[in-house]
Parts: structure tokens; C-alpha cells; sequence
């Protein structure tokens, strides 16, 4: 498989973008990501779409959005998993070589759509939903699981919130937000015990799009210049059920780690420049580097990741474009000097039921 | 890096379809589905490298995300696991993400699996209403129904069918169904009685309109060299194509509009490429069966004529000729298509699944003689996703 990344766009993220309609946003982020890749729409051959009908507001939601996302009279196929396992798919398509040069489009839009009640329907409705179980509280069982096995404490949680926000106060793609000191995170509210409000990346609105190609496309235009190689590809899911063993073993994380690396014959961690794991809480930021063992060789997301800009069924592919930018020398003042290799992360699901790793290699 | 391989579908399962399935949960259902494709595939959960989910909107269960729900039930637990939804077209859809999953190289097997409890809302035209614009559709009154019924009219004005032929599409279907054990609505009946049934909205009468089924089905994709350890007779995937329109239906109307929307000309696009992989020149001569995505009577015509079996306004002809039937030309859905079976988001995957079993020999009282060759469609949204398939006995 042999399938790199010509161009992409991140729709600038705002808290709440007000003044476009969902179809706007996707259609003036998926003609940047065309332009930034020097391709006309009429190009492509095939559109990966990844989209939540629930966080849209509507259902099939991709009837209304499928054509701004490029994919007029085109092959499209839409997952509703997150953004980045929609670039999974989408890779696997340029590598089935019947497919050569080809959109990726995700969204997210929460400040329309009521988000913790959208999490809180995906409880079944036997056992779950009737406890009031949402994402939030999701999240702070997480914490309190990873707790009881030693793997996180409160006061470590502080002090990785305060750095990941100090991380995105200084991305110029992400909001900015002022960065907050460790006694004012952990003076912040509780909103599911232990998880205080501090402790959680704040959702944003956005849009991402991504132009991949083959190598064979490359090889008949020399003129294309891709940004970078997609080496490793890994996703998995964990069991629906929210017991102790299934949130702190994170099998699903690793199992996806694991496929990627291996996939771009890389050892490691050690062996990565930059890592963005999609971190909805401080607290998933400990379990990812416990789970991988980190010994702060590599720089763990330095673009702040979610706590950048959080819009959050594409936040993996956010993760991507970060990580591109890493190898492709485009990361201005985040740059990682002479960035070989980079990955990117995306959890979704019910607490992180799903995750997906993507290794992006210099070209 | 993986290679690209051939892919071939070694293993089939569906679950009996009818309104209600009160003694099975939704995840359940999805089980028992995969437990049959693994067994007719001779494998164990162990043996399936990743899983794709075919479901359309979730509003039908009431949960959202309810894939999620289903992997423990499914064996997808630590698998690479998607979900695929494109509305009405999700189990095609579902299928060409399943394809790529083997033919990129990047598996060896695929369980791609779906259920779907339509009967469970309490009116799922109801919940179809949702797929409209809030503003400016819904208070239309626009569903699947009233929508295709103005696709249908479309149809009748441009080719000039009558509601009498399109009647006779629903015997033909009944008829069928009576030799699959799986189909929810089947029997003998009459023109008469299909025009004599309620009308729904002009041209549709009731029996012109798919039920609301409930059920499961589930196929398992393999690598060739994996189908040539497991199964005798595996169906080949020869050929896939896509596409999507807009959904406004007044800009596929009239000259202006890059395709008709009453003659399906999106899936004359589709079939091109899908045509073109699998070595298909001639549709009438190298396909031997066809399981069309028709939830209402008059959808087999734009399809055939669309994938080119016949020429413009000839596909009426030919169904009132017989060359439809289960001993014509070019049988059209031995299994009773979805004019007798329709879990929406699994639909299209069991029109897959019965195009395998009439190539892989196993169709039962189902089977069509000698064939080499089957096409396999779905269509979602506002008739604007369309997805066609050609499995074969042979690699390509």
C-alpha cells in the first residue's frame, strides 16, 4: 500500500462558528484542502466522508453534505465512527489500486448539537442509559479507574492539563486559550469525580479535509509534491461494557499502536519525533503515555492536540494534519527539528470504546 | 507495505426476516447472523481479521451508535471494527468498505455484518421525515414514500409505464419469494390485488411498498488465497462502483440536470466503472441473475435500463414478456428482492448476500442455473446513493 498526503485544510475552529450553516463549512474546508493540493474537484475519483448523524442534527446527514464535501457524482462512502478511521478507510481504498486520488471530509459541529445528550443515547437503554451515564461521567470513571490502579493521580492529571493547555495556547491553528496554572485546574469545578472542568479539552467547531493520493498517481504527475507517506495504519474497538478491566487495560489503544507501528517497521515509540493523541482529559493523557511506556524522549502533542481545538468526531484527523505538518517542516513555531516520523491518535466511541493510530512518514 | 489481492466471499448468513423480533435483542439478531456466515464459511470468530458494520440511521433502534453496542455480541471485541452508513445504500456501501479492507492488502478476512429492527419505531416514515431539511422539507410531508413516488411519476411521464406494469413487478416478487426461507412478505398474488390495495401516494399503493422488516444478515470477505483453503465455490468480487448526488431533487430534473432522477442516470455512471473491472461488455449476455435494491414496484425499470440490460423504455416490455421471470432472460431477484424484504440498513448487504449464494451454487430453490455472473445494487438518500456490484465465479 502505497498512499501519501498531497494536501490538506483545517477549518479555522472557533467555540462556535456562527455565521455558516454546516454545508458551508464543509464545502469552503474541502475546497481549501483541493486548492492546498493543487487539484481540481473533477480530479478525484473517490470521497471518504466521516460524520455523525446525531452530532449533525440529522439523519443521513450525509444527503445534504456529501456534495459540498466534493463528492458530487463521485464514488463516496461515509463511516460514523471519527475522521481518522474515515482516513483508514480512505487509505485502504488508494490501496486497493482501483482508486488513485481521493478526498477525506469530517466534521464536527457541537455547538448545534446537544452533545451530552447525543453520548448519553449511547447508553443501551437496559442498563446505562437509566443511571444517566453521558460522556462526562463516562470520562470520570475512566479517571477514577486509572486511579485505582495506580495509573494516574489527581495532582499528576493537574499538572498534564496545565501543560497541554500551555501546549495549544501556543498553536496558532488551535483557539488560544489563556494557559491556566496547575492550582487553577485544580480549583476547577468537579463535573464527574475526579474529572474537574480543567481537566477536560473544551469542544470546538471545525471541519477537516484531506487529499490523498497513490504512489501510481504520483509517478504519472512528477510535478505533485506530497507532504507525506502514510506508513502504519492500526484501529481497533473494546468491549461495549464500562467495567474496570476494559477502561484501564486499554486494549483498543494498543492494539491499534501496536498494528500501526508495525506496519511502518518501526520499533517503538522511542522511534517517533512527535505524538498527538486525541486527549478529551487529562487523565487519557496519563493512560496513553503509561500505556506506551513513554520515557519523554519524544515530544507528546506539542500542537496541545484536543486542547487546541477540540472539534471532536474529527479530532484524530486534526491529530493527522498536526502530525503532517511535523514531517512536512509546515509546523512553524511547534516545529520538531528535521521530524521523521510523526502519529497521530483518535478515540471514539463511549469512553474511548474506539481508538485508531495513523504513522506519518517524511517524504 | 500490503499488496493488493483479490477478494471473494467464502461465507453467508441471514436471519429469517419478518416485523417483529420480540424474542431477540437488537444485538442478538446481529449474532446470530454472524454465527451463521462464520459456520457456512467454516470459521470461528477467532478466524475474522476485521469487521465492518452495516447500519443506517440509528433512529430505528434508539441508540446511537448501536454498532457499538453489538461488537461484544459479534465477536468484534479487540478487531478492527467500522461502521458504514449511506442510508438506504449502507449495505453496499458496507461491502465495497469490506472489499477494500482485503483487496488493499491490509486483511486476509472481513466480517461485515448488519441488523435492523425497522418495526420497532412506531412509524418509521416518521423517523424518514428526519432525513429532510427541518425548515423547509419536513413540514412537506416528504418521507421515502412521497419522495419516490415522485420519482416514480417521473418515470411513468418519461417512458410511459403504467401503474398496471409496475404491479406486475410486485407478483413477480411475492412469486419469488415463496422459494426463500428468509423473505418477510411472500405468496400468490394478483394485479388486481396490488391495485385494489390502499393507496399510499400516487402511483404506490400499499403493495407497491416494501414491508418494514426486521433481521440480521452477515457475509465473510477473503483474500483469495484464503477463499482457495476454505470454500469450493467462493463468489469472486469482479467489480465495484459508487456514487453520490445531490439531494435536491429539483436540480436532477429536466435538461439541466447531469442526471435524471427518474432513470437513475447516476447508476448508468456506477455501473460503468463496475462494468469496466469486471469484463462486463455485454450486461443481457455476461450476467446471468440480478438482486436489485427495488423497495417500490417501479424501481427494477430505471435499474435495468440504467446498468444497461436494455435499451431506454424497454424494461417494462420485457418484464410483461417474462424475460424477468425466474425461467427469462435475465432473472431479476429470485429471493423476492426488497419489494418483499427490507431491514434498510442491512438491505443492500442481503442483496449482496443473494447474488453470492446464486454464484457460489447454494442458492436453494432460489438458484438460477449456470451462473457465472451476478450484479448486486443498492440505493440510499434521496435516490442519490447508488452502489453496484459484480460477483463471478472467476477472479478478474
Amino acid at each position: 500500500m502505497d498512499v501519501f498526503i498531497l494536501g490538506f485544510a483545517v477549518h479555522p475552529p472557533a467555540d462556535r462558528i456562527g455565521d455558516k450553516r454546516l454545508e458551508e463549512l464543509v464545502f469552503d474546508t474541502s475546497a481549501e484542502a483541493l486548492r492546498h493540493a493543487r487539484i481540481e474537484r473533477q480530479e478525484i475519483d473517490h470521497i471518504t466522508i466521516a460524520a455523525c448523524d446525531e452530532l449533525d442534527g440529522r439523519s443521513i446527514s450525509s444527503m445534504l453534505l456529501a456534495a459540498p464535501a466534493g463528492g458530487y457524482l463521485k464514488d463516496e462512502v461515509k463511516v460514523t465512527d471519527s475522521g481518522l478511521i474515515g482516513l483508514c478507510l480512505a487509505a485502504m481504498r488508494v490501496g486497493t489500486e482501483r482508486f488513485n486520488l481521493g478526498l477525506v471530509a469530517s466534521w464536527s459541529k457541537t455547538s448545534i448539537a446537544p452533545f451530552e445528550d447525543v453520548m448519553r443515547m449511547r447508553c443501551e437503554p437496559f442498563f446505562t442509559r437509566p443511571i444517566g451515564l453521558n460522556a462526562s461521567i463516562a470520562d470520570g470513571l475512566f479517571a477514577q479507574a486509572l486511579i485505582s490502579k495506580g495509573i494516574a493521580s489527581e495532582e499528576r492529571a493537574n499538572a498534564i492539563a496545565t501543560r497541554l493547555r500551555n501546549n495549544g495556547a501556543k498553536n496558532h491553528n488551535g483557539i488560544q486559550r489563556k494557559p491556566l496554572t496547575v492550582q487553577e485546574v485544580e480549583q476547577s469545578p468537579y463535573v464527574g469525580v475526579p474529572l474537574r472542568t480543567a481537566h477536560q479539552a473544551p469542544l470546538t467547531d471545525g471541519a477537516v479535509s484531506i487529499v490523498l493520493c497513490s504512489g501510481k498517481w504520483l509517478k504519472a504527475h512528477p510535478s505533485a509534491t506530497p507532504l507525506a507517506r502514510i506508513a502504519g495504519l492500526g484501529w481497533a474497538v473494546d468491549s461495549y461494557a464500562l467495567n474496570l478491566d476494559r477502561l484501564t487495560a486499554l486494549n483498543s489503544f494498543r492494539a491499534s499502536w501496536n498494528a500501526a507501528v508495525k506496519q511502518a517497521a518501526l520499533r517503538n515509540a522511542g522511534a517517533f519525533d512527535a505524538l498527538e493523541f486525541d486527549s478529551q482529559t487529562a487523565f487519557h493523557a496519563l493512560a496513553y503515555e503509561h500505556a506506551l511506556d513513554l520515557n519523554g524522549a519524544q515530544s507528546v502533542s506539542p500542537s496541545g492536540s484536543a486542547f487546541a481545538q477540540n472539534p471532536y468526531f474529527c479530532m484524530g484527523l486534526v491529530n493527522v494534519v498536526e502530525a503532517v505538518r511535523q514531517v512536512a517542516d509546515l509546523a512553524g513555531p511547534l516545529q520538531i527539528k528535521k521530524a521523521r516520523h510523526a502519529a497521530a491518535h483518535g478515540q471514539h466511541g463511549f469512553a474511548q470504546q474506539g481508538n485508531a493510530v495513523v504513522v506519518l512518514e517524511r517524504v | 507495505m500490503p499488496q493488493p489481492q483479490k477478494v471473494a466471499v467464502i461465507g453467508v448468513g441471514e436471519t429469517p426476516f419478518r416485523s417483529h423480533n420480540p424474542e431477540k435483542t437488537y444485538v442478538e439478531l446481529a449474532q446470530d447472523a454472524t454465527r451463521l456466515a462464520l459456520d457456512d464459511a467454516g470459521m470461528s470468530p477467532d478466524d475474522v481479521d476485521t469487521v465492518v458494520y452495516s447500519m443506517a440511521p440509528t433512529e430505528f433502534m434508539g441508540v446511537n451508535d448501536a454498532d457499538k453496542w453489538a461488537v461484544d455480541s459479534i465477536w468484534a471485541t479487540g478487531k478492527p471494527f467500522m461502521r458504514v452508513h449511506t442510508g438506504g445504500a449502507t449495505g453496499g456501501s458496507a461491502f465495497h468498505a469490506a472489499y477494500a479492507n482485503i483487496a488493499s492488502g491490509q486483511f486476509r478476512t472481513c466480517l461485515v455484518v448488519g441488523a435492523d429492527r425497522i418495526a420497532e419505531t412506531p412509524d418509521a416514515q416518521h423517523v424518514l421525515n428526519l432525513i429532510w431539511d427541518r425548515f423547509y422539507e419536513q413540514d412537506f410531508a416528504l418521507n421515502t414514500v412521497t419522495m419516490t413516488a415522485l420519482m416514480a411519476q417521473r418515470y411513468m411521464h418519461l417512458r410511459g409505464m403504467t401503474e398496471e406494469q409496475a404491479a406486475r413487478v410486485v407478483v413477480r416478487s411475492r412469486r419469488n419469494a415463496m422459494n426463500n426461507p428468509f423473505a418477510h412478505l411472500k405468496g400468490e398474488i394478483t394485479v388486481g390485488d396490488v391495485m385494489s390495495s390502499r393507496m399510499i401516494s400516487t402511483p404506490f399503493k400499499l403493495f407497491d411498498i416494501c414491508p418494514r422488516s426486521s433481521g440480521a444478515a452477515a457475509v465473510v470477505l477473503a483474500s483469495q488465497d484464503v477463499a482457495a483453503e476454505r470454500c469450493s465455490h467462493p463468489a469472486f468480487v469482479q467489480g465495484i462502483g459508487a456514487i453520490a448526488n445531490t439531494v435536491f431533487m429539483g436540480d436532477r430534473v429536466g435538461s439541466t440536470a447531469d442526471c435524471e432522477i427518474g432513470v437513475f442516470g447516476e447508476l448508468t455512471i456506477a455501473a460503468r466503472e463496475c462494468f469496466a473491472q469486471a469484463g462486463v461488455s455485454n450486461p443481457m449476455r455476461d450476467i446471468q441473475v440480478a438482486e436489485l435494491y427495488d423497495p417500490f414496484s417501479f424501481m427494477q425499470f430505471p435499474m435495468m435500463e440504467a446498468l444497461g440490460f436494455c435499451q431506454p423504455g424497454e424494461a417494462t416490455r420485457l418484464s410483461d414478456e417474462g424475460a424477468f421471470d425466474m425461467n427469462g432472460a435475465l432473472p431479476i431477484n429470485p429471493s423476492g428482492g426488497t419489494l418483499c424484504t427490507n431491514p434498510i440498513g442491512v438491505t443492500g448487504l442481503v442483496r449482496m448476500a443473494d447474488a453470492a449464494l446464486q454464484v457460489m451454487g447454494k442458492a436453494g430453490a432460489m438458484q438460477v442455473p449456470n451462473v457465472r455472473r451476478a450484479v448486486a445494487t443498492a440505493v440510499g438518500g434521496s435516490a442519490q446513493f447508488f452502489a453496484v456490484t459484480v460477483l463471478g465465479t472467476e477472479p478478474v
